[in-house]
């Protein structure tokens, strides 16, 4: 046999060349069977473990199934092995060996051919090369047919060591497999586990059969003769067996030398390589490994004989170095390895019964290394021998019996044994699973061993598998039927979150933008604002206003308001300081001229000694002014309100002057207080015959004129709206009339010149006037609301009604034609009378035309008015109403003589009582009721003319009068009632006019008399004490006298 | 149970799973977990598991009858970095629903999705 197998092996290869060829592929693929090493090591490994796990994994190979796919098929020829080892035994692996050397042969060859890289990745390799080697295999079974016939006698030797050798590792396989599914039966419990056993079996038994079958069919065509002698060789195994120790230990040290002496440094190195896996592979195991290995060797030993031993080694390992060519395993190993990779290069089933080979062997080191270790060692495997040995065809119907009888065995354990061994059967189930078999192998035995002796499976695990396979069942049912009803569907995809990556920058600025830093400074020079404002700050007071504005004004401020009180009564004061500085003003002046007049009087009663008796003192008026320069003076009037208040008429002159005033009148208004100047300057056209004062204020002046005219003065009018003049150093104004009835009223005024105006008392008939209510009147007169009456020589008596106009108009009037642009007051014309019819036509013709010369009217009734004529007589007439009687007053003695009526004056104490001067020097005392005078002094001036004459204002009984011959003759009716007590004539100086003033109603009563001289002076002379003051016996004289004559 | 059995697969409306309810409690315990916490690695994963139950246990109490629910929080510390999360379901969209809430702050974002599903 061996030398068959030899021969074969020569036949291809010798030993030289194989050598060299080994030497040169090793030099050359060094790295590459380095790589190998390393990669077969931790195949060696799992193979190593497989060996040892089989048993088991025979039976988990269900669970194993998802491994990967070289290793499954491992596994399943591994089955497919066992099987065949079963039925055919010796002579499948003889046969498989001789393939397994064409094998190697064809392998060595093509290696030589094939590129070393190929090598690196063994299945993919064997894959590629498995058609290659099939086809050449075939061919190669072929024509090796005959060398394999003529190498039977050989064959068949070895065939049946291998057989016995097989047959009783199988044996122990069995054996041992038995024992392990026992307590992997035992583990697990349940009938799952049973089932799938059962499974397991019946497949692995199916699948046997299937291999059988296509082997038988192979097989037998080669091996049709050899079967025949198998049977006779089956004994020597046997026999073998029995020498094994001994040749085991001396084999072991032929080998080592063989190894040493034929592969030299390369032996040396590859074991050196294999000797640490050796150690890795089987470290639990230690001596006893060896001791295995040993025994493996031994029974190759037992079945090769000790001739062949040598070259079998040499076969063996020679196939081991080819087909890997790196392999540095033992002896033990580089078989199994040999083997393996002649099921690689194999078609499928040669594949299967190659590895069948492979894990047959590997099988035989498990077996022995459980030997060893469960103690039994070969006592056991000793009797199994035959048993194994005596038919392989039967082996599945064995197989199923002893199956049964496991099962058997399992459930007499199960309803012995109790329920609390789950946990033990779980973590037993965890170690199964750790692929830490190498090593765990023997801790794994012991604990079979003692499943063997105490385990029991887990009855109510199963049970409770049982319930739940029932609740799973229903649920199925559940879930089919509803299955039916519900319609699943894909949901959209929702997308749950959606972050987007920040980008850089913003990154940044979370990072570092806020969180570090800190702002020092910027650019911009934003810290450095600057604000400016142009508009200066409003000031804001409160200030108030209101309409109509009161006392203080129309506006005003509460926080100043006393500054403003104050500036206010200043203003105020300014307002009364004005009119108090007019007024105080007058008094001064007044007081400085008085007082100025006095020094000058003095001086002058000092130097002249013509001072007049009655004269208690004097002023001069300062008539010595340009205008009036040349000019006599024709009337003189006092007031009868203010009585310092004089009027003074300077008729036109013939002489020229400076100033163009010649052929007008000058009226000038004084006061007797300042006498100095004139206050106002009236001028006017013509010859002005008489004038007046409006009663109460004089603020009128009316002058009826020789032209016929009554003319008006306003003194209220602002100077500046009258004609100015500077004369000298002093600026004079010349007031215009305010209102003229010369051209506008013609028609209803007088034809012939007016001999009198006269304002008609505002006092009712018969009502006695006192003082007070003349006073009283004076302010109403304010009002001016009277009226004026002038006479004209013809006769012609007119009434007029002074009427103030409320408004001034600059731009003069266009209906009242006499009123001057700016005036305000006017005359309207009221009533005509004729008062010169009554002259009897016979007294005219006598006396010729009658002459209304002076006109008064009783100041107790401003209905009765008296004329006095040009016939002595003065008539007494009423402006309406019944004529009241006396019709006229006349003389004592009877008839009319042509004497003028040259002053008519009613006495201020008694007013039925007046004076009638007339133009032969008579002077007659009327009272108003009889026609005849009181008293009548026909010598009272030494025949001269009476120009004027007036009661004094002071004293009842005191009357002056003038006469023509510039003789002043006063006369006290309670001193002397024949004639004057005083007779003053001024001779020097003519007097051309004279006025009485006087006040008697003042404390500081005062009388005088104001005389116009010819040269044009006025002379203000007061009264001695003695006409002034009053006396009490005045009133009974005048009483009396009216008693005497009546 | 037979083959008459009336099986309810429909859920009476008002315990039907009603997504703004749940997101709002997942809103009101994630706002009151997570408000103000800053992300720390060791710490999540067990606020992770806590922030589940809480809503889990939240949402049962809400009272959808028959529902499984399965919680899934995801907190993630917030660098800048894109995160995309969707979920796809097989399920009977009459009955099945689900509800997700998103939480961010300055250094984490959480996520808390929670499907409910029907069991009939």
């Amino acid at each position: 046999m061996h030398s068959d197998k030899k021969l074969t092996k020569e036949d291809t290869w010798r030993p030289a060349a194989l050598r060299r060829h080994i030497r040169e592929e090793e030099r050359g693929d060094d790295n590459v069977r380095r790589r190998d090493d390393n990669e077969r090591k931790p195949r060696g490994g799992e193979s190593v473990e497989r060996r040892r796990r089989d048993p088991e994994k025979e039976s988990r190979r269900e669970r194993d199934k998802p491994r990967e796919v070289t290793r499954e098929r491992r596994d399943e020829d591994e089955k497919d092995r066992h099987s065949e080892r079963r039925k055919e035994g010796s002579r499948d692996r003889r046969g498989d060996k001789e393939k397994d050397r064409k094998d190697d042969r064809e392998r060595r060859r093509e290696r030589d051919k094939l590129v070393d890289g190929k090598r690196n990745n063994d299945d993919y390799k064997r894959r590629d090369r498995e058609d290659k080697h099939e086809r050449e295999k075939d061919k190669e079974r072929h024509r090796d047919k005959e060398k394999v016939r003529e190498r039977d006698k050989e064959r068949r030797n070895e065939e049946d060591r291998d057989k016995g050798r097989d047959e009783r590792e199988k044996e122990r396989w069995r054996e041992e497999r038995d024992r392990e599914h026992r307590p992997e039966r035992e583990r697990r419990g349940g009938e799952g586990e049973r089932e799938r056993m059962e499974k397991h079996e019946s497949e692995k038994r199916e699948r046997h059969r299937e291999r059988e079958r296509r082997k038988d069919e192979y097989e037998d065509k080669r091996n049709v003769k050899e079967r025949r002698e198998r049977h006779g060789d089956r004994k020597h195994p046997e026999v073998t067996d029995e020498r094994e120790p001994k040749e085991e230990q001396r084999r072991h040290k032929e080998e080592k030398e063989r190894r040493h002496r034929d592969r030299g440094y390369l032996d040396e190195k590859r074991k050196r390589d294999s000797e640490p896996r050796e150690r890795r592979d089987l470290k639990g195991a230690g001596e006893e490994v060896r001791h295995h290995r040993g025994d493996a060797e031994r029974a190759e030993r037992d079945k090769h004989k000790e001739r062949r031993q040598r070259e079998e080694k040499e076969e063996e390992e020679e196939p081991e170095r080819d087909p890997l060519g790196t392999s540095s395993k033992k002896s033990a190993s580089d078989k199994s390895h040999q083997q393996e990779t002649k099921t690689e290069v194999a078609n499928d089933e040669d594949l299967a019964d190659q590895e069948y080979e492979d894990d047959f062997e590997e099988y035989e080191e498990d077996f022995e290394e459980m030997d060893a270790s469960a103690g039994e060692g070969e006592d056991e495997r000793e009797p199994q021998h035959p048993e194994v040995g005596e038919e392989r065809e039967e082996l599945s119907a064995q197989r199923k019996e002893e199956i049964e009888a496991i099962q058997r065995a399992m459930d007499e354990e199960n309803e012995r044994v109790g329920t609390a061994q789950s946990r033990r059967a779980t973590s037993r189930e965890e170690e199964e699973e750790t692929p830490k078999w190498s090593r765990g192998s023997e801790k794994s035995q012991s604990q079979s061993r003692a499943s063997q002796r105490g385990m029991f499976i887990d009855f109510v695990a199963a049970k409770q598998r049982e319930v739940s396979k029932k609740v799973s069942t229903k649920q199925k049912k559940r879930s089919t039927e509803l299955l039916r009803l519900i319609d699943l569907d894909f949901s959209m995809t929702v997308s749950l979150l959606d972050l987007p990556p920040v980008n850089e920058y913003d990154m940044y600025i979370r990072t570092f933008g806020a969180a570090n830093t800190k702002q020092a400074y910027v650019q911009c020079n934003e810290d450095n604002s600057d604000r400016d404002i142009q508009t200066e700050e409003i000031e804001v007071c409160e200030k108030w206003t209101q309409h109509p504005p009161e006392h203080s004004g129309a506006c005003g401020d509460p926080n100043l308001s006393h500054e403003a009180r104050n500036k206010s009564e200043t203003s105020f004061d300014s307002q009364r300081l004005t009119a108090f500085l007019r007024s105080a003003s007058q008094v001064m002046v007044v007081l400085l001229e008085e007082d100025r007049a006095e020094r000058k009087s003095l001086r002058k009663l000092r130097s002249q000694t013509d001072t007049p008796s009655f004269s208690d003192g004097s002023l001069q008026l300062n008539t010595n002014l340009s205008f009036l320069y040349g000019r006599r003076i024709s009337l003189v009037h006092f007031s009868q309100v203010q009585r310092h208040t004089m009027m003074s008429v300077h008729s036109p002159t013939t002489k020229p002057s400076a100033v163009r005033l010649d052929s007008s009148t000058v009226i000038c208004i004084w006061n007797i207080w300042e006498p100095s100047r004139p206050q106002n300057v009236l001028v006017y056209e013509s010859e002005v015959q008489c004038c007046c004062f409006s009663p109460g204020k004089a603020i009128l002046v009316f002058a009826g004129t020789s032209v016929g005219s009554v003319v008006l003065w306003d003194l209220r009018e602002h100077a500046g709206d009258h004609y100015r003049l500077t004369i000298g150093d002093d600026e004079w104004t010349f007031r215009q009339p305010t209102f003229s009835t010369d051209a506008a009223m013609a028609a209803s005024s007088h034809v012939s010149s007016v001999t009198s105006v006269e304002v008609v008392p505002s006092t009712a008939p018969g009502g006695l006037r006192s003082e007070v209510p003349l006073l009283a009147s004076e302010e109403e007169s304010s009002g001016l609301s009277f009226q004026l009456a002038s006479l004209d020589e013809m006769g012609v008596l007119n009434f007029w009604v002074v009427v103030e106009l409320p408004k001034a108009n600059e731009a003069g009037s266009p209906t009242d034609l006499g009123l001057r642009p700016g005036g305000k007051v006017k005359l309207l014309h009221s009533s005509h009378l004729l008062t010169a019819e009554r002259v009897s036509p016979r007294d005219a013709a006598k006396t010729g035309p009658l002459q209304t010369l002076l006109l008064q009217f009783l100041p107790t009734d401003s209905n009765h008015f008296f004329i006095g004529t040009n016939m002595g007589l003065v008539n007494h007439e009423t402006s309406h109403g019944l004529k009241a009687p006396p019709k006229c007053y006349s003389f004592q003695e009877a008839g009319v003589r042509p004497i003028d009526v040259t002053s008519i004056h009613f006495s201020p104490f008694r007013q039925h009582l007046f004076l009638v001067g007339c133009g032969d020097g008579s002077i007659r005392l009327h009272d108003v009721s009889h026609e005849h005078p009181v008293a009548e002094w026909k010598n009272g001036t030494a025949g001269e003319p009476v120009v004027s004459l007036q009661w004094a204002q002071t004293r009842p009984t005191v009357f002056c009068v003038l006469d023509a011959a510039s003789t002043l003759h006063i006369w006290d009716l309670l001193k002397n009632d024949a004639e004057p007590v005083v007779t003053e004539r001024m001779e020097s100086d003519r007097v051309t006019a004279m006025a009485v003033f006087g006040d008697s109603g003042q404390q500081n009563s005062y009388s005088g008399i104001a005389l116009a001289h010819e040269s044009g002076k006025i002379e203000v002379q007061y009264f001695t004490r003695h006409f002034t003051v009053p006396n009490t016996v005045e009133g009974e004289k005048l009483e009396s006298m009216m008693a005497e004559a009546f | 149970m037979e083959g008459s059995d009336t099986y309810l697969i429909r859920p009476n409306h008002q315990y039907k799973f009603k997504p703004a309810i749940v997101k709002e409690c997942i809103r009101e315990i994630v706002r009151e977990r997570l408000s103000g916490m800053r992300y720390d690695p060791e710490e999540v994963p067990e606020l992770c598991r806590s922030l589940g139950e809480c809503v889990k246990d939240k949402v049962k109490s809400s009272g959808f009858d028959k529902y499984k629910l399965v919680v899934q929080v995801v907190i993630g510390e917030q660098r800048g970095q894109g995160v995309k999360m969707s979920s796809r379901c097989l399920w009977d969209a009459d009955t099945d629903n689900y509800a997700e809430d998103i939480f961010l702050n300055d250094s984490l974002f959480c996520m808390v999705a929670v499907f409910g599903s029907y069991y009939y």
